[in-house]
């Protein structure tokens, strides 16, 4: 950041500044032994003094504070006599300034309060501001700005602190003479009805729109897919102001709806009221604020009340070009592409790259520019907006200027990016763009998959990084090649003959490998040039805390530092990691979740969702957090039921209700989908996935993994109304386009799927080799559980080829059982149980007489965890068996109870029609 | 049109009634009509003879549009009262406070009229004051400039006189002059639609203002809400919309009205000048530098509008025509924005780009806002290698006015020459968009997609076929879209486009390797389709050049021959007697 304080004078003297040395001055009396007159205690004191930093430190506002706030603050800090009493001296000091002579001889006597330069011989409860500390600084370049001040700048100065002061006098008693006034001849000259008009059109719209999906959600919730826009509006009609905005933003945020920027902006040029932007460096770190909001949950932020405010910084800062990035920002977070894409090229026009990035350009200034960095910028734009294709180009743009002007670390960065686009968007047709630009292709000369080239990438970037010594870069990059290596087979690059070996690193275990690499750099972490914004953050936070009751105990040297109710206000601040790290410390939780997901171990998949849900909600993204959301009510739905699950998704809902929609909508679908498959409801279930189908539409851009999971739910779907050649045909395309694009994972899933129609379909004999395949599959991905539920599939298939099978199924059967067991889900549990108590009936060595409680136990188990899932057709299955074991067994009683069961889930499955769903309605 | 003694008459008025307003800069521009009013040669008198200027060509020229121009029909024009004076005789104070105006003391004459309620007096005590708040905010732009650019300083009298004006204009005691000044205010508050209104009723009723006029043009800025405004037909009404038009970029529609003006007021700089920029903004600079060159001598003091005259001057490398001017402009009135960008053409011409540069940013000191100063010390930034300066003065052009096309070219060059033609297509859209009849525009776009980096060849055809479509001076599209097809393997397109390459080269008599490539290449062509006779005229022309082709050239000949003789039926077959 150092960067930008170079221009000289860039700290202009104002009337809230004359205040604070006014208060600097009751602070540190010049030549006063021990405490100064009206504190009590050390720890008043102190307080006084935390309170002055914090006001040269925060950064929760572009405006210096009126007067009134000051004062406001200031009662707020100690409720006590001794806070009128300073705020007494502040008045009477300030109104005593009448001329401009008053002015000279005040910064002079101010000088007198600075220690000289060998302080260090002073006794000790002397009270003396050190020259290089943050107060003494401040005090010193205060005096500086006045004396370089010329005769004009001195009146307006002085006429300003009249302003400052009369404002206050004024405002004391209720608003009268200026507000009032104003108001009406703004009244007067409103002329932007039409303006107005539309504001109340689009309102009344939005107004609509809730309207229609309140009367939505007592149907069936299709089609609410909101415009962001309208969402935003209504983010900036009644969501309450988040805890960033400050009392003027506020101000600017109700005044918003009304539509009209321009008289507002007006109000503030009145020349009763004087504007004073903070310092360079308050600006800066209110922008930097912002930037983490808007990246954090960039729906928090109303698009027109932040608007409003960088067009006033705008205006009384026209250099300062961050503004123009700022903008971008928040055009980008509300889906706004023409004001982003002008806003973006506005800003490296301006700046040419040089000013307020994190990445600090090395030493020694580089004449061109870092117009790489817009290359970067913009293509990560394109990508965001999805238009791949675009993105790449420039991409490739900014490979090839960043090498030009060997700018390294933005060509790791660049690198980053595209990896993560390919990744994304794994288009086949990608590889020839990127194949003739990047020289490392083309010089090994061979043609490489797009996989292959990805993972290229994804190795030079991330040894770029590490040689840059970009350690967030580096763990990212980390964070990426274990999400490679979870979805792909990892081959050497160039095998050199048949012995090359195979080595396969989708096991969790070398996944988490390759995250504790990223988050041990993490912990190592040293701060780099995020100093500021934790100084910032804390004054902020401070200042915005001081209301609370609990200011007196702050302090206290008698408390020590335990002064317990203070504890979470200092456990809330940032802590010494910057936000960005502990987002990308997050996501490694997130990937972690996925691994042990994939791998099938599902407790611990979940506590690595709920690591992330509570320790990282307020850090990370609101994508990642509804992420880690969607995983913890998927892993409920599987084990306890879809009751449990979905009332848990309405919490979800409310929560992410403007972020990040897709996911939790596709949530939705999925979870409606699968209750509808169990209960029999086809039609429905056909009807979801149309929905489904309408997500992965290419709209907004392809995503290959709803559009596999689009078709698969089709496919299981047609089998589950008996439609066994369209279900045969949907996944054998399905195969087609999964092998095609290199998807392992799902592939093996769809070979299980066809395993599983062949055996429903009655073609035991065709089944078998797909099973074995999907098996095959599962074994080289380390996909456990996947290939505990083929195994069980297998085993079906073998005993529907004949009883002659029966034991070769219960071996099999019982092998997969500790894994079935201990990760499964109800219904992979429950058909378990099953398909045991089926081989133990269809054997002929076992004797039903003497074991019979085995049968019946695991029948029973089966029984109680499908009722839970409302599976009616295994549940029929189950209570059928149970019957049949009883009838042999001749108890009639139980024969009878289990065949009524039977009735009651055969009726429920042929009688769905009629019947209302009831959670369908819930929701 | 009303009568040419008619309008003498009603502008001889106003121009007494504004100058008593101390509405200068109309009064000036009034007078220049009435001055450009021809005379009735019967009855010129002969202290008017030197104003006669009918013995130029351009004028000769302009005569014979003005036949075709003047009659409209169905227009009839209001005939609008000139306003009567309410204070016959001019009291005391407004005496004194006009001399106090006239020496550019605004805050006394004001002060000195604080209790007059003569409607003249009150204009000027609210003019004045209007005045002294502006000059105050030009102050303090300077005193209060931040650390982070100038802040934004406001004039602190627009309240109070909006308030005033308000309650006037509600009493309906105001008059035209104050409505024109409410206007103002109401503008510079923001407040447009109601500024329109206001200046739309001004000069209904009083039409000789031409500086409501041209407060009211800077707030038309769409053609859709020129067409909204509803103004009484007056033959002002005509030079508003001449300049309106201008300033919309209907260049055509501006000048075909400025030609009807100068029925009337033949001799008028004013609408000469103007004329001169329409057909600047056509590029048609010959004629320009024409009617400059007539300016010049008619009104050798001139500096308004001559940077325009520079340019042009630049344009066609005249250096010592442009020394001429800058020395005369110089010893004018050398500190001028216009004066200053005049020099500082002279010296980019020089090479001089430092020097340049410097008068650039004189002028910019002079007037902010100053577009095609921008543009130009982005120019100069760009024959210096500098980029980055380059681009930031081209940015700073554009938010002046997001319109100006040059500008955004400009940008798109310098990202070009930075190696990023990609983020360049941004701006050359832009500016093609803005300007879609430029075939440089075009040109520079496809050069732009045809660069190494991209080779977006589709691409950049559809931008050759545009350039070609519209009057492609250079003549670089034909060529370049007939080798891209070659490149591309359509080599009928290519084909096609050489022969209307070397049409064009032979209408224009040009000679040169392109010359050569197209003649080659159609022989080529011609001989692989089998058409020999078509080839054998390409070949044959080719011999009259030096070099390999014609050694080429040669043995496509004889190859032709000895298929031909080899074959002899088969030509019989194709050509039957």
């Amino acid at each position: 950041m150092s960067g930008i304080f170079k221009q000289p004078g860039a700290f202009a003297i104002t009337p809230h500044k004359v205040s604070v040395c006014i208060l600097l001055k009751i602070y540190a009396p010049p030549a006063q032994i021990s405490l100064p007159f009206p504190f009590s205690s050390v720890a008043h004191h102190n307080r006084l003094g935390l309170f002055l930093l914090s006001l040269t430190k925060s950064c929760d506002d572009i405006l210096e504070p009126k007067l009134d706030e000051l004062i406001h603050q200031l009662r707020m800090m100690s409720q006590n006599w001794m806070s009128t009493w300073i705020i007494d001296q502040l008045m009477t000091r300030l109104s005593s300034l009448s001329s401009p002579d008053d002015l000279f001889n005040f910064f002079i006597d101010i000088r007198g309060i600075l220690g000289g330069p060998d302080s260090g011989a002073i006794e000790d409860d002397q009270i003396i501001l050190d020259l290089n500390s943050n107060l003494g600084i401040f005090l010193r370049r205060c005096v500086l700005a006045f004396n370089l001040l010329s005769f004009e700048g001195v009146c307006h100065l002085l006429t300003n602190i009249g302003i400052y002061c009369k404002e206050e006098f004024s405002n004391c008693p209720p608003y009268e003479a200026p507000s009032l006034d104003d108001s009406s001849s703004n009244l007067e000259t409103y002329s932007e009805y039409e303006n107005m008009d539309l504001e109340n059109f689009v309102y009344e719209k939005v107004s609509e729109e809730i309207e229609a999906r309140k009367e939505a959600n007592e149907r069936i919730p299709f089609h609410l897919h909101v415009p962001n826009t309208l969402l935003s509006l209504v983010d900036d009609i009644d969501v309450p102001v988040d805890s960033a905005a400050s009392k003027q933003s506020e101000k600017v945020r109700v005044a918003s709806p009304y539509g009209d920027p321009s008289s507002n902006m007006l109000r503030d040029d009145d020349p009763s009221g004087a504007v004073f932007l903070r310092t360079n460096w308050q600006v800066q770190g209110y922008l930097q604020e912002q930037a983490d909001i808007i990246e954090k949950n960039g729906g928090a932020v109303s698009l027109n009340g932040f608007e409003i405010v960088l067009r006033q910084l705008r205006k009384l800062a026209p250099e300062l070009h961050r503004v123009h990035f700022l903008s971008y920002l928040n055009s980008l977070s509300h889906d706004d592409y023409i004001a982003a894409l002008e806003n973006l090229h506005c800003y490296f026009d301006y700046s040419a790259g040089t000013e307020g990035l994190d990445f600090v350009p090395p030493a020694g200034s580089n004449s061109f520019g870092r117009y790489e960095v817009a290359l970067l910028c913009l293509g990560m734009m394109h990508f965001h907006f999805g238009h791949p294709k675009l993105a790449l180009e420039v991409l490739t743009e900014a490979v090839r200027v960043s090498q030009q002007q060997s700018n390294d670390t933005c060509l790791a960065y660049t690198l980053a990016a595209i990896s993560n686009l390919l990744f994304e968007n794994g288009i086949s047709s990608t590889a020839r763009l990127i194949g003739s630009s990047y020289s490392l292709f083309t010089s090994i000369g061979i043609s490489l998959s797009v996989q292959q080239q990805l993972f290229v990438l994804l190795r030079g970037s991330l040894k770029r990084a590490e040689s840059l010594k970009l350690k967030r870069l580096v763990a990212s990059n980390h964070l990426a090649m274990a999400k490679f290596d979870l979805t792909h087979v990892q081959r050497p690059l160039l095998s050199f003959g048949p012995k090359a070996s195979m080595k396969l690193s989708t096991c969790p275990v070398n996944v988490c490998k390759e995250l504790r690499l990223s988050s041990h750099l993490i912990s190592d972490f040293c701060n780099e040039s995020s100093a500021m914004t934790i100084d910032g953050a804390f004054s902020t936070a401070w200042l915005r805390n001081l209301p609370k009751p609990t200011g007196s105990l702050l302090l206290c040297p008698e408390n020590g530092s335990g002064s317990s109710s203070n504890v979470s206000q200092f456990c809330a601040q940032p802590t010494s990691i910057p936000g960005s790290v502990m987002q990308v410390l997050g996501s490694s939780y997130l990937l972690r979740a996925t691994a042990w997901e994939l791998y099938g171990s599902t407790p611990l998949a979940r506590i690595n969702a709920l690591v992330h849900a509570t320790c990282f909600a307020d850090a990370s993204s609101s994508s990642d957090t509804a992420l880690a959301y969607v995983k913890l009510i998927q892993h409920l739905a599987v084990f306890k039921g879809y009751k449990e699950a979905f009332s848990a998704l309405k919490i979800a809902e409310e929560k992410f209700l403007s972020v990040s929609k897709s996911q939790i909508l596709l949530l939705k679908l999925q979870l409606l989908h699968d209750h509808a498959l169990h209960r029999g409801h086809l039609k429905l279930a056909q009807k979801l996935c149309d929905e489904l189908g309408v997500l992965a539409s290419p709209v907004t851009g392809v995503d290959m993994n709803l559009k596999t999971e689009a078709s698969l739910r089709h496919a299981r779907t047609l089998l589950a109304a008996n439609q066994f050649r369209e279900a045969a045909a949907v996944a054998h395309s399905l195969f087609c386009m999964c092998y095609k694009y290199n998807l392992q994972v799902e592939n093996a899933s769809v070979l299980l799927l066809l395993a599983e129609i062949h055996k429903k379909s009655g073609n035991a004999v065709l089944g078998l080799p797909y099973a074995l395949a999907s098996l095959s599959f599962c074994q080289s991905f380390n996909l456990d559980l996947l290939k505990a539920s083929a195994t069980l599939t297998l085993a079906e298939l073998w005993l529907s080829l004949g009883s002659s099978h029966a034991t070769r199924a219960l071996n099999l059967v019982h092998g997969a059982f500790p894994m079935i067991l201990g990760h499964g889900g109800l219904e992979l549990r429950s058909r378990a149980y099953i398909v045991e108590a089926k081989c133990y009936l269809s054997d002929t060595n076992f004797s039903v007489f003497e074991n019979y409680e085995i049968v019946i136990d695991s029948l029973r188990q089966a029984s109680d965890e499908l009722q839970l899932l409302e599976f009616h057709e295994l549940a029929a299955e189950a209570f059928y068996l149970m019957a049949m074991v009883y009838d042999k067994l001749g108890q009639l009683e139980k024969r009878e109870e289990a065949a009524a069961s039977f009735q009651k889930h055969i009726l429920a499955l042929q009688n769905n029609k009629n019947e209302d769903d009831p959670l369908v309605g819930v929701l | 049109m009303s009568s040419k003694e008619s309008c003498r008459s009603e502008l001889r008025i106003a121009i007494r009634q504004l100058s008593d307003r101390c509405l200068y800069t109309a009064s000036k521009w009034a007078a220049e009509q009435l001055v450009g009013i021809e005379q009735d040669p019967a009855k010129f008198t002969p202290s008017n003879t030197r104003f006669q200027r009918g013995s130029s060509s351009i004028r000769r020229k302009y005569r014979t549009h003005e036949i075709a121009a003047t009659p409209i029909a169905g227009v009839s024009y209001v005939a609008t009262p000139v306003m009567e004076e309410d204070e016959l005789v001019d009291g005391d104070f407004y005496l004194l406070a006009k001399s106090y105006f006239d020496c550019r003391e605004y805050k006394r004459a004001a002060h000195v009229l604080r209790d007059q309620t003569g409607r003249k007096s009150v204009f000027l005590r609210c003019y004045a004051l209007y005045l002294a708040g502006e000059k105050r905010k030009e102050e303090e732009m300077i005193e209060l400039e931040g650390p982070l650019g100038k802040s934004d300083s406001v004039n602190r009298e627009l309240v109070s006189l909006e308030r005033e004006l308000s309650m006037l204009c509600k009493n309906g005691t105001i008059d035209p002059f104050g409505l024109y000044l409410y206007g103002l205010v109401l503008k510079q508050k923001g407040s447009e639609n109601l500024a329109r209104t206001v200046l739309v009723e001004s000069v209904n009723s009083y039409p000789w203002n031409w500086n409501a006029w041209t407060e009211l043009r800077s707030l038309c800025s769409t053609i859709d809400i020129l067409n909204t405004v509803n103004l009484n037909s007056h033959w002002m009404k005509d030079f508003f919309l001449a300049s309106a038009y201008q300033e919309l970029r209907m260049h055509n529609e501006s000048l075909s009205k400025y030609e009807y003006l100068l029925g009337t007021f033949g001799n008028s700089n004013y609408i000469q000048a103007q004329i001169a920029k329409a057909q600047y903004s056509l590029r048609e600079f010959d004629q320009v530098e024409a009617l400059f060159e007539e300016l010049m001598r008619s009104d050798p003091y001139r500096v308004e509008d001559m940077d325009m005259y520079s340019n042009v001057l630049y344009a066609k490398e005249s250096f010592s025509a442009l020394s001429y001017l800058a020395h005369r402009v110089f010893m004018t009135d050398k500190y001028r924005p216009e004066s200053c960008c005049i020099i500082g053409n002279y010296y980019s011409l020089k090479g001089q780009h430092e020097k340049s540069v410097m008068y650039f940013r004189r002028a910019l000191k002079l007037n902010k806002n100053y577009l095609s100063a921008w543009t130009l010390m982005g120019h100069e930034f760009v024959e210096m290698k500098n980029t980055p300066a380059a681009v930031d003065a081209y940015r700073r052009a554009v938010d002046v006015d997001p319109c100006d096309y040059r500008a955004w070219y400009g940008l798109g060059q310098a990202y070009e020459m930075m190696g990023m033609p990609f983020y360049a297509l941004h701006y050359f859209q832009k500016s093609v968009f803005l300007q879609p009849n430029d075939s440089r525009l075009w040109i520079a776009m496809a050069q732009c997609y045809e660069t190494e980096q991209l080779r977006m060849l589709d691409e950049a055809i559809k931008c050759y076929k545009r350039a070609a479509a519209c009057n492609d001076r250079e003549a670089i599209a034909l060529y370049q879209l007939a080798k891209l097809h070659a490149e591309l393997g359509h080599p009928e397109e290519a084909a096609s486009y050489y022969k209307k390459d070397l049409e064009r080269m032979e209408d224009e008599e040009r000679e040169g390797p392109n010359m050569v490539e197209a003649l080659l290449y159609l022989a080529r062509y011609y001989k692989l389709q089998d058409r020999f006779e078509e080839a054998e005229v390409y070949c044959t022309r080719l011999l009259d050049y030096s070099g390999p082709e014609r050694e080429t050239a040669k043995s496509l000949l004889r190859g032709m021959r000895s298929s031909q003789s080899s074959l002899p039926s088969m030509d019989v077959e194709r050509f039957p007697p």
